[in-house]
């Protein structure tokens, strides 16, 4: 039980342990190294373990996994356009491939695309890769990728990305491997939107998606909605590095003590999405690792400005001085969070706002906010649900708060089923759930703009909605950095949601399993786990 | 054990043993920990006070800290509300509901009876967690909500075990002298079915007793039930199960409450006094 | 006496039909109830006015509710449940995998708790008041006042985490041999019967003693039979419907009351199922599924009733 990792040591500090032992150092250095950082030596000896494993093992080939993800139910897809949780991501990433990708420092790669290139960041071309086959053998063209664009453009698809997907004015195929892409106003970022998972590139013509062609590492040889999915090696994948597995079982445990207990038991080897108080268990284990991504995924308390008591600008600015965030950061997600400061570009992105300090936890000034919006003494509903991580321990810290300045907030607790449609953007006050965007073009278009459909709290503002359209356009880096820092800003201080901390994400997995790094755009390397993972024999 | 549970003897003429004894006791100290619990309460139920989580007990947190760090003790004070107020409200209500029409279809029989029979089945074989499961998600949960659906799931099986238990009494000879003497429906109910059939119709109101715990934990497992920052006893369980393994007391004392009033409950019927539990003739 | 039998068979049979009209109805009218609308889930969010009238049209939700009740009721008797809104494939399909698991467990189950509960229950009455009786009242006591999830869980950590003797989840892909079944079912098993045998446990155990105490077999025990034979001879038969309708009630747990054992097991039941449809408003899933525990359920009880009228001659009437 006093097994406890230390908080302050991060998966960059492993790469440079494993750096290290790359460079030659001998097992005394190390140690020495390590104690130089304040580890004590017990837990030093398991990071050079750790370490020491990533770096000699070489990838083998064979084998079959079990991975449990977080979430499963009837309604899962294999259309990347409907693509909607880290199940389905999961699933997709290994049946296809994007033009481009993130890699672990979130900088983009090329995947199906040779090069994806513009002049004026309005005009693209992309140049598809030689050689890449489907499953079925055919040869992946051009055609297939306008047809795998368009899609999200067309209303009866109903694609999560449509708002995203709306700046491409024409997207038309030059010849086999040539794609032009021309968007309504300049966007430097178009290689890292196409890096989305939602983006997967089908086959053209694709309508069934029950069992689809991909380019991806695997096939599709099973896949039951909300019971499981099996994928086997596809022995033509156009990368060399990969796939080094046979096959792969996913399927979602919702319960998450049942998930730990399943991995603990060995009846799967990965499980996904672990909540921090399952660590101190899952770590006294001796066969498990751990992967902790960035954080960068966050949890939300969105009030609605349309909607009473949220249209009181007092009453919104007061729940975000309500807020005990170092609470939140040390009891609820035990250390794996950072502070945030109510906007949602995370501190790891290069255009993060570090003059932007998250609002101290202060009860006086929020009462007096309270008072002058006329809402003290009112009983103010907060929906939360299980469906979005930790709102319901979040909700009880800021209700708890507000009991000690008279401020009544009634915790609605609701079922996690049917969360996301009946009350998520719905509720007055309600909590949402949003995982890690690579861009803030890509967070605020989503989450801020006037047009955004997920736009949580109705922040509706004109300067906005220009500034992030003049930033999408601008090659220039600095200007960029200014404005994206000044919307940071304006979201931070005007719109209705509060972000009271970035969120770690834990995978744990069998000691057996290798390969597995952590990955911006979320958990299970970005769901893209399966081709990069291989088990020791 | 004989010894033990030898009868002590009442003024009143009512037997009770040590067994039913102190399975009232604890009753009794649960009713009234439930009643006064906001004044006993050491720290606010929602509190978080201790910076560790599934803390062991010590001197300031007597039962230990939960998966947040908050006061076990406290919560399970708050929780006994719930747990024994939502139950026991819940219960009586099935049980006079489903007994008192179990009788009256058993005297009255005929259409009376086949239509309420049908009606309560049709709506008894709905499963109760998922009948739970679609009320809140119409009309959303609260305390009352929670009673009558409790109520709603446990009437028509409460009714059909009494009406069982009623029909076999009604075919009995006394029952059918009643009738001839021209006795009312009433009267029979009152005087001839009831005594007859009190014995495992209390021991079926221990049982559901049980049941709407569990049930209700059941339900917080799915996401319903009592809304924070209070949780009924099955939802402290449910929120610190990934304790178990360390046996956190955040998960080993709310199932230790659970189990010590469930068990008093029946205790106490199986050892009611003689003169309540059995008829005599 | 063969006659009496088919005839009253016949008209419980008659009496189910009714019943199951009355649950379609009312089952209808509760789906209709939920809130949110269907076809606006379904766009999720490209949910504009236009796509919405236009999905409503195509799945037909502009007619009158009775319209389509009576569409759905005149499908489901030709054996067609029609097509669920979220994956547009046949509910018939859907379900028949899932049904096949739930039925296959609810079958274990029952084999390994009902001879089970019934002896103990039984054997409890023929030793009343002994140690034994105290014994296993004790024992069921505290058995059902543990929460189904913490009997899981600690059957989870124990078999499957420490000991490794059994899988943690339920659901293997492909079960090869006998040994391996029971393996697999080992778990939710365990717990199940930790779940619904007390009640039968209890139940049988009220039911042969208040017959016991009825006049007739207090007379055999006054002319001198052993207790033995008067509870297996006398008691057992009168006491057979309160006994069946007790088994009934438990079993019909193992049809949709296994949502928890399905969730912590991560087997594909049809109750997960059910739960899933009412996350998705899937309307049509949601009232097959409902319409299959009713028929269960009715199924069960109706079985009940038939051995308690061939038990107690005076109920056929």
């Amino acid at each position: 039980m006093t097994d406890k990792r230390p908080t302050n040591w991060a998966a960059g500090d492993d790469r440079m342990v494993e750096d290290a032992i790359r460079r030659g150092a001998t097992r005394r250095d190390l140690l020495h190294m390590l104690m130089a950082g304040g580890v004590a030596t017990l837990t030093a000896g398991t990071i050079l373990g750790r370490a020491t494993a990533a770096v000699a093992a070489t990838p083998v080939s064979g084998g079959m996994i079990k991975v449990a993800g977080a979430t499963s139910s009837t309604a899962d897809t294999l259309d990347p356009a409907k693509a909607s949780n880290s199940t389905d991501y999961s699933r997709i990433c290994s049946i296809y491939n994007r033009l481009t990708f993130l890699d672990g420092d979130g900088s983009v790669q090329m995947e199906l695309a040779d090069s994806v290139l513009s002049d004026d960041a309005k005009t693209w071309t992309v140049t598809l890769k030689p050689g890449v086959t489907f499953h079925s053998g055919k040869s992946l063209t051009a055609q297939d990728v306008v047809y795998s664009l368009m899609r999200h453009l067309d209303e009866s698809v109903g694609s999560k990305v449509n708002s995203i997907a709306a700046q491409m004015e024409s997207i038309t195929a030059e010849g086999d491997s040539v794609v032009k892409i021309v968007l309504a106003s300049p966007n430097a970022d178009l290689p890292i939107i196409l890096a989305l998972h939602h983006f997967m590139i089908v086959a053209d013509g694709t309508t069934d998606f029950s069992m689809p062609d991909g380019t991806g590492a695997f096939k599709v040889e099973k896949f039951e909605p909300g019971v499981t999915s099996i994928m086997v090696k596809n022995e033509n994948y156009f990368k060399d590095s990969g796939p080094h597995l046979d096959g792969f079982e996913f399927f979602g445990i919702r319960d998450e003590p049942a998930r730990v207990n399943a991995l603990l038991s060995g009846d799967v080897h990965v499980a996904s999405a672990l909540k921090p108080q399952s660590l101190r268990l899952v770590e006294s284990a001796d066969n498990v690792t751990t992967v902790q991504t960035a954080a960068g995924n966050y949890t939300n308390m969105n009030m609605r400005l349309d909607m009473s008591p949220g249209d009181k600008a007092d009453f919104v600015e007061g729940m975000k001085y309500l807020i005990n965030r170092e609470q939140i950061e040390k009891s609820v997600m035990r250390g794996l969070a950072v502070v945030a400061n109510d906007q949602p570009v995370p501190p790891a992105s290069k255009y993060f706002n570090a003059d932007l300090k998250p609002r101290a936890f202060d009860p006086e000034k929020a009462k007096s906010l309270f008072e002058k919006a006329g809402v003290l003494g009112q009983s103010i509903p907060v929906i939360c649900s299980d469906a979005a991580s930790s709102s319901v321990d979040m909700a009880t810290v800021i209700q708890q708060a507000g009991s000690t300045i008279g401020m009544q907030l009634d915790v609605q607790r609701v079922p996690a089923d049917g969360y996301w449609s009946n009350y998520w953007l719905k509720a007055p006050i309600h909590f949402g759930n949003i995982n890690p965007r690579p861009t803030p073009d890509i967070l605020f278009s989503l989450l801020y703009a006037k047009t955004a459909k997920w736009n949580e709290s109705q922040f509706l503002n004109d300067k906005f909605d220009s500034m992030l359209i003049e930033a999408r356009g601008l090659l220039d880096e600095a200007k960029r950095t200014e404005i994206y820092g000044e919307m940071q800003a304006m979201v931070s201080n005007e719109a209705g949601t509060a972000i009271p901390a970035w969120l770690s994400g834990v995978d744990a997995m069998s000691s057996k399993v290798n390969g597995l790094e952590a990955n911006p755009l979320g958990g299970l390397m970005g769901y893209a786990f399966a081709e990069h993972i291989w088990l020791e024999q | 054990m004989t010894t033990l549970t030898k009868a002590i003897a009442h003024k009143s003429g009512y037997h009770i043993n040590l067994v039913g004894l102190s399975s009232a006791i604890v009753i009794l100290f649960w009713a009234i920990v439930a009643l006064f619990a906001p004044l006993l309460t050491p720290y606010p139920v929602g509190e978080i006070v201790d910076w560790d989580y599934f803390g062991p007990s010590s001197s300031a947190f007597w039962l230990g800290t939960d998966y947040l760090g908050r006061d076990v003790f406290s919560r399970i004070l708050m929780g006994a509300r719930f747990t024994v107020g939502i139950s026991l409200a819940a219960v009586t209500l099935a049980c006079f509901i489903g007994v008192t029409l179990g009788m009256v279809a058993a005297v009255i029989g005929g259409m009376f009876d086949q239509v309420l029979s049908r009606f309560l089945d049709a709506f008894n074989s709905i499963p109760s967690k998922l009948f739970g499961l679609v009320v809140v998600a119409a009309v959303g949960s609260s305390i009352p909500v929670l009673i009558l659906t409790l109520t709603a799931i446990y009437a028509p099986g409460s009714y059909r075990f009494a009406r069982a238990l009623a029909v076999n009494i009604n075919t009995m000879d006394f029952v059918t002298v009643a009738r001839a003497r021209g006795e009312g429906t009433v009267y029979l109910i009152r005087e001839e079915i009831l005594p007859n059939i009190l014995g495992p119709v209390l021991a079926d109101f221990g049982l559901r007793f049980v049941f709407i715990v569990l049930l209700l934990s059941g339900l917080s497992f799915l996401g319903l039930g009592v809304l924070p920052p209070n949780a009924d006893w099955g939802a402290l369980v449910k929120e610190n199960i990934s304790g178990l393994p360390f046996a956190a007391p955040a998960v080993i004392y709310p199932s230790v409450a659970i189990a010590s009033l469930t068990i008093a409950v029946n205790m106490l019927i199986d050892n009611l006094p003689k003169k309540i539990r059995d008829r005599e003739d | 006496m063969n006659s009496i039998i088919l005839r009253l068979i016949v008209q419980r049979l008659g009496v189910m039909l009714l019943t199951l009209v009355i649950v379609s109805f009312t089952v209808f009218a509760a789906a209709q109830m939920l809130p949110g609308d269907v076809a606006e889930i379904l766009l999720g969010q490209a949910a504009t006015p236009e796509a919405v009238a236009a999905l409503r049209e195509a799945m037909g939700l502009d007619q009158p509710a009775l319209v389509r009740y009576v569409q759905w009721l005149a499908g489901m008797t030709q054996g067609d449940f029609g097509l669920s809104y979220v994956t547009r494939e046949s509910i018939a399909d859907l379900i028949a995998g899932r049904l096949q698991n739930t039925l296959r467990l609810a079958a274990i189950t029952t084999l390994f708790s009902v001879p089970l509960a019934l002896s103990l229950g039984i054997l409890a009455a023929l030793y009343q008041g002994t140690k034994f009786d105290r014994f296993v009242s004790t024992i069921t006591v505290t058995v059902i006042s543990v929460p189904e999830f913490m009997v899981a869980t600690i059957a989870v950590l124990i078999f499957a985490v420490y000991l490794k003797w059994l899988p943690a989840l339920s659901y293997a892909n492909e079960i090869t041999s006998l040994w391996q079944m029971l393996k697999t079912f080992a778990m939710p098993v365990i717990t199940l019967t930790f779940v619904i045998s007390a009640q039968m446990i209890r139940m049988s155990r009220a039911a042969v003693i208040d017959t016991i105490n009825t006049p007739y077999c207090e007379m055999a025990l006054l002319k001198g039979a052993s207790r033995k034979r008067v509870v297996l001879v006398h008691a057992l038969p009168n006491a057979l419907g309160p006994i069946a309708n007790a088994v009934a009630l438990s079993l019909s747990y193992l049809l949709g009351g296994v949502i928890i054992v399905e969730t912590i097991f991560n087997y594909p039941g049809v109750a997960k199922l059910m739960v899933d449809a009412v996350a998705t408003r899937d309307l049509p899933l949601i009232q097959s599924c409902a319409m299959i525990f009713c028929f269960g359920y009715l199924m069960l009880i109706m079985l009940a009733d038939i051995i308690s009228i061939l038990a107690n001659p005076k109920l056929r009437t």
